[in-house]
């Protein structure tokens, strides 16, 4: 369905390249972010203890949407360990980024990041197919999804 | 009736069967109203649709909508017709043996990264710019999680927070049929996602899983709650289909889902500020049948509204089923579906360069709203306008036609009379017949000065669409020069006369409407060729002469 102008001129599109990561301006600023969090004259005092501006696990809603399922007795062993993960959480929300420009993702380096449209064949599907617990040729197999959440 | 649990704006068309080409083929006899306006367009002389229709129906409508108000917003995905998919190096192309198009990216084994195919962006910019969105210079990727059996990895590929375009609009043209007018639907957003595999199931103890598809770019389209009616929504589907075909970055197939649209449809009485509560309604397979699952969910709505059981409306997703015309409850959402959005940490984000958006601009083909404005000014109707501008390819001809000389309504009006009727008979597309742009021009061209006659155009065009040729070579081969010559004329008019003379008897008597037995009988004896001003001024003067 390409119509020809379409076709024709799709060849005059530069490949996009990756583009510089946009400059901080302070580039030492993210030294920062390394420092024991504890030690840090960034992290206010209130802020620091205050992990509490964090909600508090729901231990039965996290391993529900996590399809894990949890014994009453193991959800409570699980709530402080989680607990601690979301505190580490709330201490680094607690840096102070004012002067900070943000960034939407973590550098990856420099060079293209994108791929060529064109096409490769993954060579050894068998062992993909092998690998799938339950195949029945050439579906793969799985217990009936209906309408039964 | 529902069969299947669609996902988080990932649409499964549902499939009944063991063999999903069967299900895409099952065509029930339907009141297709857009291929009703195609049809209706293909008709020898386009007519106008009587006012008191029109008005009849705009009336209906309002009496049905009474005192309210239906508020309509719709997503549309469009996949993408790359030859890869979005983050690995798959081939993709629709109806390939099952699982045969995998890999371990888009499988989500352990361990695998994906890399952005750079097609994906082109095509996003190239919508971006086309719905007039602001394009953001940097996006990201996000993961959308969520647990199904068509998703191997258990996240979605998607944009979150930052689409890669947004706050864009998109112009259309009602169809005359439907009262015409010119409407203006906003855009939210476009962004880039991937699709994910098809679910089928057959059997009644288990289901199954083909992950061809599962990592196909997408496009994602969101429009504001700006439509009023069914029609106005399936235009607005309709206008996008005919973009995406225009730029060249989907097929714009519904019936292989290659375009799918889902509708949040509310009803609120007229003047109030606040939206109602939405219904969400998948599974149309065509515009026509969008249109009529919106008119059923507006009047259903209403209804429940005039019966003081507006609570009995809540948000929750419907099925449309074509057979009984009806939308069913599929399931209803308790709340927003926790999704657990966050920034994909394997791809890196995506940053557009000036230079490359102006690239990709100064790229575009016309599109359909500035080629319905082109044609208008021309002075062609807007039925003609609407036809010509429906499908590219047919556009395409048409200015060709045009660069070659040809006058623009005569073009026109061959182009949806008799190759218009002869495309839908053979099931052809225009640009697979033997016909070429430049001997149309030729053919509307002999017409105009006189070499043939109209009526032997018509018999050129059905050669010419059929097997090829050219007008200049089948006039001389068949001898179908005009007879433009007035004695030549004239000596076949008398030996007509001569032939017949029971009936010029009649005609003297005042049987004066026999000159069109006359006429004919001149005009066979020419074998069609005699100048049919010319027959007709000769042959008064001789049957009132003498």
């Amino acid at each position: 369905m390409l119509s020809a102008a379409a076709a024709a001129s799709a060849s005059a599109i530069p490949r996009l390249r990756f583009a510089t990561q946009p400059r901080l301006r302070r580039p030492s600023a993210r030294s920062h972010w390394l420092r024991p969090l504890s030690s840090s004259s960034h992290v206010t005092p209130a802020a620091a203890t205050g992990a509490g501006a964090l909600e508090p696990p729901d231990l039965p809603r996290l391993a529900n949407a996590a399809r894990i399922s949890l014994s009453p007795q193991e959800a409570e062993e699980f709530e402080p360990k989680i607990r601690q993960v979301v505190d580490w959480f709330g201490q680094l929300q607690a840096v102070d980024l004012q002067s900070i420009e943000p960034s939407l993702r973590a550098g990856t380096g420099t060079g293209s990041s994108l791929r060529e449209d064109k096409p490769e064949t993954f060579a050894n599907r068998d062992a993909i197919v092998e690998a799938i617990p339950s195949y029945d040729d050439p579906y793969i197999k799985v217990p009936r999804v209906l309408n039964k959440e | 009736m529902a069969l299947t649990l669609l996902r988080g704006g990932m649409r499964t068309p549902i499939s009944f069967g063991s063999n999903t080409s069967l299900f895409f083929t099952v065509l029930r006899p339907r009141l297709a109203r857009f291929t009703a306006r195609a049809e209706s367009a293909q008709a020898t002389e386009p007519k106008a649709v009587p006012k008191s229709i029109q008005l009849a129906t705009k009336e209906a409508a309002e009496q049905k909508t009474q005192g309210f108000e239906a508020v309509i917003g719709i997503e549309t995905h469009v996949q993408l017709s790359t030859v890869t998919k979005a983050f690995c190096s798959c081939p993709y192309s629709y109806g390939s043996q099952p699982n045969s198009t995998i890999c371990p990216t888009c499988m989500g084994h352990p361990g695998t990264l994906p890399v952005l195919n750079e097609k994906v962006v082109e095509c996003a910019v190239k919508l971006g710019l086309a719905l007039n969105c602001e394009i953001a210079m940097t996006s990201k990727f996000d993961r959308k999680q969520y647990f199904y059996p068509d998703l191997p990895k258990g996240y979605q590929i998607s944009q979150f927070d930052i689409p890669i375009a947004k706050k864009g609009y998109v112009d259309l043209d009602l169809p005359v049929e439907f009262g015409g007018g010119h409407r203006k639907f906003g855009i939210t957003r476009v962004h880039m996602e991937e699709d994910a595999g098809k679910l089928l199931h057959e059997s009644g103890s288990y289901s199954q899983v083909d992950l061809n598809r599962a990592g196909v770019p997408l496009l994602e389209i969101v429009s504001e709650p700006d439509m009023r009616t069914g029609i106005e929504a399936a235009e607005y589907g309709a206008e996008l289909q005919r973009i995406v075909r225009y730029l060249g970055v989907s097929n714009g197939n519904m019936q292989e889902g290659s375009l799918r649209c889902d509708v949040n449809v509310s009803v609120r009485p007229v003047g109030q500020s606040e939206f109602g509560t939405k219904v969400e309604i998948k599974n149309m397979n065509s515009f026509s049948e969008i249109n009529r699952a919106i008119d059923h969910e507006i009047t259903r709505q209403i209804l429940l509204h005039k019966e003081g059981q507006a609570d009995q409306i809540v948000q929750e997703t419907r099925l449309w089923d074509e057979s009984s015309q009806k939308t069913f409850t599929m399931r209803k959402k308790e709340g927003l579906a926790d999704y657990r959005y966050f920034p994909e940490p394997d791809l890196p984000e995506v940053v557009l360069t000036t230079d490359y958006i102006d690239e990709i601009s100064k790229s575009m083909p016309e599109l359909p709203e500035a080629k319905r404005r082109r044609y208008e000014n021309m002075g062609l109707s807007m039925q003609d306008v609407l036809f010509l501008a429906n499908d590219d390819n047919v556009a395409h001809f048409f200015d060709s036609t045009l660069e070659h000389g040809a006058d623009a309504k005569m073009a026109a009006n061959w182009i949806m009379s008799d190759i218009a009727a002869y495309l839908k008979n053979e099931k052809l597309s225009i640009d697979e017949t033997k016909l070429t742009p430049l001997e149309l021009s030729e053919l509307i061209a002999s017409i105009k000065n006189g070499t043939i006659s109209g009526k032997i155009g018509k018999e050129i065009l059905t050669e010419l669409l059929a097997k090829g040729g050219t007008v200049k070579g089948m006039i001389e081969e068949k001898d179908l020069v005009q007879i433009t010559d007035p004695s030549a004329i004239e000596a076949m008019v008398d030996k007509v006369i001569a032939d017949n003379p029971k009936q010029l008897e009649q005609y003297r008597a005042g049987k004066t409407k026999l000159q069109g037995f006359f006429a004919g009988q001149v005009m066979k004896a020419s074998k069609g060729k005699a100048n049919p001003v010319l027959l007709n001024k000769i042959l008064g003067e001789k049957l009132n002469g003498n």
